[in-house]
């Protein structure tokens, strides 16, 4: 049997990381596999850490919840903290550069480590507004839950009528998408 | 009779409270009467979003009491009416909620549990079980199914305007918070599609005719000037509630036959149950699980089989021992060791209830 990709994404509120998590388990979904996706809630309207659990797999998936990611993309210093319950001996972690931890902070056991640039390059080379575009590019390449094709319909199906209204964000947001990807294939093989 | 909601079979990917909205809708619904609460708001945006578009009603009253009494009003009516609520708004329909039980009124509510006592949290938790089951100044005649997913959240959300509407006991779906909120597949229809008939629904005030002489007068009443009237018609009651919990119940088992050790769980925590089942059996360890999906009334027969035979049980749930209390009155008698393993408010890992299962069989 095989087991679903089990993915944590954490940023601060308003870094979009639900908006990545739920266009993810659309996507996975359109492809004919099995999602789930849950967001963390609490009484805060803003503020806080925001976490997104997320599921892909080919058989019906079981608890909403898990012990241990495959993959976890902390956004921030405080998400880093919040995120290390999930990370373990088989866990890629994933965090921005601008987060950077320090090296004690870091979780003690980890398959590996993928520091990104991600605000950095949204900001620099894109917009900052498509940074967890971008992010949703590095886990699809961390992790190879859905293929590009499906990812960039799932944006189509979620952000279509801002497209249509404006063609140049289509190509903003596929571009993002894919330096996303470039980004963690880049430490991947540097690592 | 409303049109159809869902042209054939559709797969769809959706949280549970648009789920639960969905299911309303296709089982004929008339009249959602609500009180916002997480985690169960968007049963009522969705609902105010889809009822128009298919001539369905809403009505947000002023707190859940009034919530659950125009509920009431709208089944003395003759509607196919339901609410939906969660933690302290489930603590203020009990009024309601007992007369409905009082009066044989097919009161239909959806519970989302949150975290408890009071406000509590407003995310997830198991601890509104007593409440569901047997809460308010009654004996608890009510029927309670808890879900486990999305595709059970439909097809009992439509079951219970059948089951409420057939045996006239105020009956309710038991989720929680991570079930309203989580996404995930499954499949919705139109339930006269699939042959599922669902009960039809009569007017208890109003209805043609005179009183005794062209018609049965009816007789709704929660008041009572002697002990034994009350005691009498309660006797009726009772009966009726005994007699129809083996039709009623359900159940769902696996791996029971030879287990030495038997999880049982209800709700979402199921979920981590059987996963830890299935791999703790393919790793060869006699586990078996069972969960009781109508926790009111509880398959007693196939639970006291299966824990009779395993000889020890390992109880799981979000909860300090909300269901295990049910099931230590249902098995009142048996000699399988009770093994509990409560956590009040907090989810379950397949993980720990593995550990757990190896600690206690190796």
């Amino acid at each position: 049997m095989s087991k679903p990709v089990k993915i944590v994404i954490a940023g601060e509120g308003g870094q979009g990381v639900q908006a990545v998590a739920e266009i993810l388990a659309e996507a996975g979904y359109e492809e004919g596999r099995e999602a789930l996706y849950i967001p963390n809630f609490g009484v805060e309207q803003r503020g806080g850490v925001s976490v997104a659990f997320l599921q892909i797999g080919d058989e019906p998936i079981g608890s909403p919840k898990f012990a241990k990611a495959d993959i976890v993309v902390a956004l921030s210093e405080r998400a880093v903290g919040r995120t290390f319950q999930y990370v373990g001996p088989e866990t890629v972690f994933v965090y921005d550069t601008l987060a950077a931890p320090d090296e004690k902070d870091m979780p003690p056991e980890v398959k590996q480590v993928l520091p990104i640039p991600g605000v950095e390059t949204a900001k620099k080379e894109l917009h900052p507004r498509v940074f967890n575009v971008l992010i949703m590019g590095a886990v699809i390449k961390a992790t190879g839950v859905v293929n590009l094709e499906n990812a960039k319909k799932a944006l189509e199906k979620r952000l279509g009528h801002k497209f249509a209204q404006n063609p140049k964000l289509r190509d903003l947001n596929h571009r993002a998408l894919e330096r996303g990807m470039e980004l963690v294939g880049e430490v991947m093989q540097g690592g | 009779m409303a049109e159809k909601v869902i042209a054939g079979e559709k797969r769809v990917f959706m949280t549970g409270n648009e789920v639960v909205a969905w299911a309303a809708l296709a089982a004929g619904a008339e009249i959602m009467y609500g009180y916002p609460i997480t985690p169960q708001n968007e049963i009522m945006h969705y609902w105010t979003r889809l009822a128009p578009k298919y001539n369905r009603k809403f009505l947000q009253t002023e707190d859940e009491l009034s919530a659950g009494f125009t509920t009431v009003g709208g089944v003395m009516a003759g509607k196919r009416a339901f609410t939906a609520t969660a933690g302290p708004g489930n603590t203020l329909m009990q009024e309601p909620i007992s007369m409905a039980e009082a009066m044989r009124l097919p009161f239909v509510a959806m519970i989302i549990q949150r975290g408890g006592p009071s406000t509590g949290t407003v995310i997830y938790s198991q601890q509104e079980v007593m409440m569901t089951v047997l809460g308010g100044n009654g004996e608890g005649l009510r029927i309670v199914y808890s879900t486990a997913n999305h595709q059970e959240l439909f097809d009992y959300s439509i079951k219970a305007f059948d089951t409420a509407w057939k045996y006239r006991f105020p009956t309710f779906v038991l989720a929680d918070g991570y079930q309203g909120k989580m996404r995930e597949p499954l499949t919705i229809y139109d339930p006269d599609d699939r042959g599922i008939k669902i009960s039809d629904t009569e007017p208890y005030v109003g209805r043609p005719g005179t009183p005794g002489v062209d018609r049965p007068p009816g007789h709704y009443r929660n008041t009572y000037n002697v002990e034994e009237e009350l005691y009498e018609v309660l006797q009726d009651h009772i009966k009726d509630f005994e007699s129809i919990a083996d039709e009623v119940s359900e159940y769902e088992s696996m791996a029971s036959d030879d287990a030495e050790l038997l999880v049982v769980a209800h709700g979402v925590v199921a979920r981590a149950a059987k996963q830890a089942t299935e791999a703790l059996r393919q790793q060869g360890l006699k586990v078996g699980y069972f969960r009781p999906i109508t926790l009111r009334p509880l398959p007693s027969t196939p639970l006291r089989e299966a824990v009779n035979r395993a000889g020890r049980m390992l109880v799981v749930e979000s909860a300090y021992g909300q269901l295990g209390r049910l099931l230590k009155e249902a098995l009142y008698g048996a000699t399988a060791e009770f093994i509990p393993y409560y956590k009040p408010g907090v989810g379950f890992t397949p993980e720990e209830i593995m550990a757990r299962c190896r600690e206690l069989i190796t």
